[in-house]
């Protein structure tokens, strides 16, 4: 054992710079990989924990009424089931609402409770995460009050029923279910005379807000189902709507989800490009040292010896590198868990993970070990006698690649190809480095021209319809709202898609939220129809790809769909994709929904032609239609706010990755160049004294890797922009996307392969200039 | 009167060497003139290869100037003198130093190439060189590990006259060839020599320093004399007489 830890110290002295760029491959690795498994395990793990610690409920329901008789209904129903272990009934208001957020606006379905009620909650439980001395007012989701957004004692306007409520904020609290605008339904407390006050000033309407807990989790989206099913048999007219567990704990980690698969994806990446580096620098290592290896044999070490040395060296530098890597994870944590809790607006407190640490270390340690292993295998071939007397010498040149004579090559490019040419492992690391890289730029050019550039691919992906407006009226004004808007020069186009937490029960399956649409032609975001084509008459309906998948739903099927006890069947028209609902939606034409309800209001989206101010054209409409209007919605600005999160973390994502890109192109091209110059410095020698200058060697070898450079980078990015789409449906299938949608950055992406390869020549030059040290009279040999 | 090629004024080189400077070359005056087959002899250590190899702009000395023609080659950079190297000179190397991973045709190629781009001409010319070193063509395709070792002196040969250089350096060409190859080799240069090309060998074999007209013998770092032999001719014993008794002189 002891001797080994000598040759393998013994060869780590001889190659520092070698080991010094395998620790920095292996330390990103393991940095990421950490951080991968820290958000995957404890981070996710943290909504359970401040779910079971508010004795959150695991279904969440709001019903807009508030008589006692449903009360009684609702209690009776809870206390029945067997499979509802605890539950609180409390009086609320549930409205949609609006307020601005993150230089835009937030747009949710507000269940507004009164502040002590709310605290006092056996089951769905709120905290005071930060209070004040202020006694009258407001307390918001603790999500608003990080960043630059609001502080204790600013006023918030809130706009509920088309009117604008002022409040101060009097601290900020959290919930598991209701603590963000990721949740279906959102939370805000009112101090008890606010509350009275909105009571008496709004005329709302009151509702019953239940939170439920369940034994079994798994079945809280059909327990949630049922529910509303028996409440819509009982009382026909109540409006229910509702979260559950599943819905909220996945909404409120879509970007931990996102940031997650990205982290995994680059730690297995760089680690594949560590390994491949590894086994390359053994090849080199065994040729280099045949002789050596030769005579350690001779003098009596076993092969099994002389791999565990190697064993020793690579998989001790790697330990030791994963270690200081998970350490260094830690340190960028924070900066992570800050940009996490801006989205999933949940505290968490970073402490050490052992399982994660373990994990990383052992597995990266065991991955570089077996590449030591199988790579070292062919020491046991080397015959003593016969390395000793060939050493480097036993290659076999089966071939003269490209003979100059008849080459059209310039010379410099000709030689740098014969080396090309013969270099099979040099190409082999080049080619998975470049492959890989390919891939991960071509994420990132399409991560910034879907997100950062232009959000609205990311929109139409997972957020389904958009416009510029939005107005919610009663339906006794829809006539004359939309001759207002027809008759309006500054509207491009309008059209009825009304979606404000309505559902339709799916007979023998869940609930769908379901969009009621006018006309689906005119809807901005066609792609969201990823498969067959969108209703068009009354007995068709088009429903989320991914629940059509779980529930072996094919176009063409005839399916049954109800709301309370109207039913009716309609036939499959196509598939949609939209995470709103974690792929539970379904759209149908409003000729279809009107066989089974009739809407309770109607919603308008409208474009406006350019430059013109939405938000006061929204005044202007709230203005005529006053109280008949329900909601009313500056999209873009909700888009702005919403997405604002989105684009922080992707913003940070492509830079990091664009970052590392180059750390790894500079240090595999340190040790494929520092690996050639060792091996061929006699050669280099000779051409010096032969008349080649520094400059020309110089580019000499940069150029040789150039063919595997620019044939990886070109075939990596035109598969990498196939399979980005692919990869974006795998990465965010949990929140119901199946097909990615991502807008391709053709441009973008061939300019990025232009600039990974001058990027990888310019490292490759530069790691060559030490070509200079070579000098021609060490060709030289004594006197 | 002789054309000089080459002069040397008060040339130096030192090496640090354990933190005291050893003076290799002393403060050498010397002038090689055009056609001259000059060889240069001397125990070891006595500063032959050293001065060959700074002669030849492969190596920079401490003090000093050289003047090649009317350039001073002691001013060029590093670039500069591989550019001079490449127009002017040509190597015949003890260790023969050909590319493992080239044909032989391409070593000597990719020292042609570096001058000359019409490929043709090169290919023509090397294939006429190595005719007159008596190497067949169906070796010139073979790797240098396939061929011999005075078949690889030769082709190194080659590649030193593929541009026609102006003078030719070899350094101990000999040295690692058995004594038939060494005759070939030897053959080779004086053919050359005959034909009007400027040799400078550094060599400590007597038999290898009667090819040259011309002997410099090194001690210390110091030309200690030089002797003037002639033309060479075959089995001239007047001249190994010169020679030998020069070498006794000079403490050989």
């Amino acid at each position: 054992m002891y001797r080994n830890i000598l040759l393998a110290r013994s060869n780590i002295r001889k190659a520092k710079g070698q080991t010094a760029a395998i620790i920095v491959l292996v330390l990103l690795s393991s940095l990421m990989m950490n951080l991968w498994l820290m958000l995957s395990m404890d981070y996710r793990k943290n909504f359970e924990r401040c779910h079971d610690r508010l004795n959150d409920g695991h279904v969440n329901i709001a019903a807009y009424v508030t008589d006692d008789e449903f009360k009684n209904f609702i209690s009776d129903t809870l206390e029945e089931r067997t499979d509802i272990t605890d539950y609180t009934v409390s009086d609320a208001f549930c409205e949609p609402m609006s307020f601005e957020y993150n230089g835009g606006e937030i747009s949710q379905l507000g269940v507004l409770l009164e502040k002590e009620d709310a605290l006092s909650r056996n089951v769905g439980r709120f905290e005071i995460t930060e209070d004040s001395t202020y006694k009258s007012g407001i307390y918001l989701p603790m999500l608003y009050g990080t960043g630059n957004n609001y502080s204790v004692g600013d006023t918030v306007k809130i706009t509920l029923l088309g009117e604008d409520f002022e409040y101060t904020v009097c601290g900020f609290f959290n919930s598991a279910m209701n603590g963000s605008h990721n949740c279906g339904m959102m939370a805000l407390l009112l101090t008890e005379d606010k509350f009275n006050e909105f009571s008496e000033e709004a005329a709302a309407l009151k509702s019953v807000y239940v939170s439920a807990r369940v034994n079994d989790i798994s079945k809280c989206e059909e327990i949630a189902t049922e529910l509303k099913d028996e409440t819509a048999k009982e009382f026909p007219d109540v409006v229910v709507t509702s979260n559950d567990y599943k819905l909220v704990s996945t909404s409120r980690y879509i970007s931990q989800m996102i940031c997650a698969g990205i982290l995994s994806a680059m730690a297995f990446l760089v680690l594949l490009i560590g390994v491949v580096v590894i086994a390359s620098n053994i090849a080199n290592y065994i040729q280099e040292n045949m002789q050596n290896l030769g005579a350690l044999k001779a003098v009596g070490y076993t092969s099994g010896q002389l791999v565990s040395a190697l064993l020793a060296q690579f998989a001790g530098v790697s330990a030791i590198a994963a270690v200081i890597g998970t350490v260094l994870s830690y340190c960028v944590f924070p900066a992570v868990n800050e940009m996490m809790i801006a989205q999933t607006g949940i505290p968490y407190s970073v402490r050490f993970q052992p399982l994660p640490v373990l994990f990383t270390i052992i597995f990266i340690t065991g991955i570089v070990s077996a590449a030591v292993y199988f790579s070292a295998k062919k020491i046991k071939k080397i015959e003593p006698i016969t390395a000793m007397r060939q050493g480097i010498s036993t290659h076999n040149f089966k071939k003269n690649h490209l003979p100059l004579e008849k080459t059209s090559l310039p010379i410099n490019a000709a030689l740098a190809m014969k080396t090309t040419l013969s270099g099979l492992k040099q190409n082999i690391t080049v080619c998975v480095t470049m492959l890989v890289l390919s891939l991960v730029l071509v994420f990132s050019a399409t991560s910034f021209r879907n997100t950062i550039v232009d959000f609205q691919p990311m929109v139409e992906m997972i957020a389904g319809e958009f416009a510029d407006s939005a107005i919610n009226v009663n339906p006794n004004r829809e006539d004359e709202l939309v001759s207002v808007l027809e008759n309006d020069s500054r509207v491009e186009k309008f059209y009825m898609f009304t979606n404000n937490n309505m559902e339709v029960q799916h007979v023998d399956g869940l609930s769908l939220f379901v969009s009621v649409v006018g006309d689906c032609s005119k809807m901005n975001n066609q792609s969201m129809f990823i498969e067959g084509r969108y209703p068009k008459y009354g007995n068709e309906f088009s429903i989320a790809a991914k629940y059509a998948k779980d529930n072996d739903i094919k176009i063409g099927d005839e399916i049954a769909l109800k709301v309370g006890n109207s039913e009716e069947k309609y036939i499959v028209s196509g598939f949609t994709q939209c995470s709103n609902n974690l792929g539970k939606d379904c759209v149908i034409t409003r000729e279809g929904y009107e066989k089974i309800s009739s809407l309770p209001n109607v919603t308008y989206y409208i474009d406006f032609a350019e430059d013109i101010d939405i938000d006061d054209f929204n005044s202007e409409l709230s203005d005529r239609f006053g109280s008949d209007v329900n909601a009313i919605q500056n999209i873009q600005s909700i888009l702005e706010s919403t997405g604002g999160v989105y684009v922080m973390l992707m913003t940070f994502l492509v830079i990091a990755i664009v970052i590392i890109s180059c750390i790894v192109i500079i240090f595999v091209m340190y040790l494929l160049v520092r690996t050639m110059l060792n091996n061929k410095k006699r050669d280099y020698g000779i051409l010096k004294a032969l008349g080649y200058t520094t400059t020309q060697l110089v580019v000499q070898t940069a150029m040789s890797f150039m063919p595997s450079v620019i044939i990886s980078s070109a075939v990596g990015i035109a598969v990498s922009m196939r399979l980005i789409n692919p990869l974006m449906a795998v990465f965010l299938s949990g929140i119901g996307v199946v097909k990615g949608t991502f807008i391709i950055p053709v441009e973008l992406c061939i300019i990025s392969g232009i600039v990974l390869v001058i990027f990888a020549f310019g490292a490759a030059c530069l790691m060559s200039l030490r070509v200079k040290k070579i000098a021609p009279r060490e060709l030289l040999i004594g006197e | 009167m002789k054309n000089t090629l080459i002069k040397t004024e008060r040339l130096s080189k030192s090496f640090s060497s354990g933190g005291a400077m050893q003076h290799v070359l002393k403060n050498i005056d010397l002038e090689l003139y055009k056609g001259d087959f000059t060889v240069i002899m001397g125990a070891s250590g006595a500063g032959k290869s050293t001065l060959l190899y700074a002669l030849s702009g492969m190596d920079t000395p401490t003090l000093g100037k050289i003047t090649f023609g009317d350039k001073v080659i002691t001013d060029l950079s590093s670039d500069g003198l591989a550019l001079f190297r490449k127009e002017h000179c040509g190597f015949v190397f003890q260790q023969i130093y050909l590319i493992d991973t080239m044909s032989v045709l391409d070593n000597v190629l990719a020292a042609g190439l570096l001058v000359s781009k019409d490929k043709k001409a090169l290919a023509t010319r090397a294939r006429e060189l190595f005719k007159a070193v008596d190497i067949p063509e169906e070796t010139i395709n073979k790797f240098p590990t396939q061929i011999s070792g005075g078949q690889a002196q030769r082709a190194g040969i080659v590649r030193a006259l593929i541009n026609s250089p102006e003078i030719l350096f070899a350094d101990e060409p000999t040295g690692a060839l058995n004594s038939k190859s060494g005759l070939d080799v030897l053959d080779t240069l004086t053919s050359f020599n005959e034909q009007g090309q400027s040799v400078v060998m550094v060599t400590h074999d007597m038999r290898s320093a009667r090819r040259g007209n011309r002997i410099l013998y090194l001690k210390d770092g110091i030309v200690m004399g030089e002797c003037d032999l002639g033309k060479y001719t075959p089995n001239n014993e007047e001249r190994h007489k010169k020679l030998s008794e020069f070498l006794t002189r000079m403490g050989w």
